[in-house]
């Protein structure tokens, strides 16, 4: 076998540079927990690691309206971080509920991200909460949406010498929920999981509403039409008018068209039906704890 | 290609030559030969390789070496103290916390990781805290009850 170099850069410029001259040769190694099971059982045979825990991207700040979090930060730092709880709390939730104590020390946001697979926890939280990721490279930086980073099963729009730098969540004022189904509690990937963001103005009328589906697609999907039902219903006692009810009718009308939208498939972990069925009962479940009804 | 690898191991530095591409598993078992971190399933599903890099729980198996340069890795072989065992050890023993013994490290090491930062956590929290930890003979119920033993003040340092 081919000797692998490694490198550690201790300055993103230099990690870039490396990234620039070794391009697609470049494997680019953060906490991992996805990567090394790869090399341990000579999936992936790398040529170039470029090593990008000593850069200084484990951060997690509030700038500028948003909730900015380092690529290389691990899951239990968010998991554990009040200021994430507050301002993001599907996704503390979701990073509390993916894998066990000692993956989530090393697993990072960005590798998660990148790693790409379908059932990603944190990837539908940061659609549900309409996040960014900031992508860097030699030749300069770009901002993509995370529902449009993913392109198929460890797949996304990363070039060669690109990085990801940071996730941008913008802050806003509604209630975001995450909810997921795993063959046991702890310690499994995600049968389905589901995140919703729901803004109700004076609590009454909803004005914003988001729906993602992990582990039910080749990508982590935003069900934008799940979401249109939702858009200017009114809770059936308000005085506010409205298009429609956001009732319990309207909440499974939605969580049928989020699945009707999707498209799982049988695996090792559960049937294409069984994650139809249990699929719309999370969506439900989430849109109504998220709208404050009761079903 | 061969890199030199130096970090400090249950107190004392460290150096030894590895590949780009061995694990920390590897670094420890093969080349130091320390080999409380079992090998279990190379895919960190298990939890056997357990240790602590600067204090917190890891997977040996999903680490890549070079990347704990410089930083402080704690095994099983570093938890007695002055040739006494860590009150954890102790509370295994006399609890019959293990069976066929192959997940007790990384048991010791996922319960010692609890304690250090949650002295006195609930049955829930112990149960969370060795959810990545799995046990063939089956043996979570002592497994439990030696950390709420140690966490109660039983067994002193």
């Amino acid at each position: 076998m081919k000797d692998v170099l490694y490198f550690a850069p201790t300055e993103l410029t230099e990690a870039l540079k490396l990234l620039a001259q070794y391009g697609e040769k470049a494997t680019i190694l953060a906490g991992g927990t996805d990567l090394v099971p790869r090399i341990n059982y000579y999936e992936l045979k790398p040529e170039v690691l470029v090593y990008i825990g000593n850069l200084g991207l484990d951060y997690i700040e509030q700038s500028d309206g948003k909730l900015v979090i380092g690529a290389a930060t691990p899951t239990a730092k968010i998991a554990a971080s009040p200021l994430v709880a507050e301002k993001a709390a599907a996704l503390a939730e979701a990073a509390r509920l993916s894998a066990s104590p000692a993956i989530r020390t090393a697993g990072t946001i960005g590798g998660n991200l990148a790693n790409a697979s379908p059932a990603a926890d944190l990837a539908t939280p940061l659609i549900a909460l309409g996040a960014t990721v900031v992508l860097v490279s030699a030749k300069g930086e770009r901002e993509v949406a995370v529902e449009e980073f993913f392109k198929g099963p460890g797949e996304t729009v990363l070039q060669p010498g690109e990085l990801i730098k940071e996730v941008r969540v913008p802050i806003k004022k509604g209630k975001s929920v995450f909810l997921k189904l795993g063959r046991r509690k702890a310690m499994t990937l995600s049968v389905v999981n589901v995140a919703v963001y729901v803004e109700m103005e004076k609590g009454q009328r909803c004005v914003d509403a988001r729906v993602a589906l992990g582990a039910m697609a080749p990508v982590p999907l935003r069900c934008k039409k799940a979401e249109g039902v939702l858009q200017g219903c009114v809770l059936p006692m308000s005085a506010l008018e409205g298009a429609e009810f956001l009732d319990k009718a309207r909440i499974e009308k939605a969580a049928e068209l989020a699945i009707a939208e999707s498209s799982p498939i049988d695996d090792q972990r559960a049937t294409a039906w069984y994650r139809r069925k249990a699929g719309k009962v999370l969506v439900a479940r989430a849109l109504a704890a998220a709208a404050g009804v009761a079903i | 290609m061969k890199y030199v690898l130096s970090f400090n191991l249950n107190g004392l530095p460290v150096d030894t030559l590895v590949k780009a591409t061995d694990t920390l598993l590897d670094v420890l078992r093969e080349k130091l030969n320390v080999v409380s971190p079992k090998r279990g399933c190379d895919n960190g599903d298990c939890g056997a390789c357990t240790v602590l890099v600067n204090g917190e729980p890891v997977r040996a198996c999903l680490t890549i070496g070079l990347t704990v340069a410089g930083k402080n890795v704690q095994t099983v072989e570093g938890l007695q103290q002055d040739g006494k065992l860590h009150p954890l050890q102790r509370a295994f023993h006399e609890h019959y916390a293990a069976q066929c013994g192959f997940c007790t490290p990384g048991m010791l090491i996922a319960a010692k990781a609890l304690l250090d930062k949650n002295p006195k956590p609930t049955r829930e929290q112990i149960v969370e805290g060795i959810s990545g930890n799995l046990c063939r003979c089956g043996t979570y119920v002592e497994v439990v009850e030696a950390i709420q033993a140690v966490a109660a003040g039983k067994y002193k340092e």
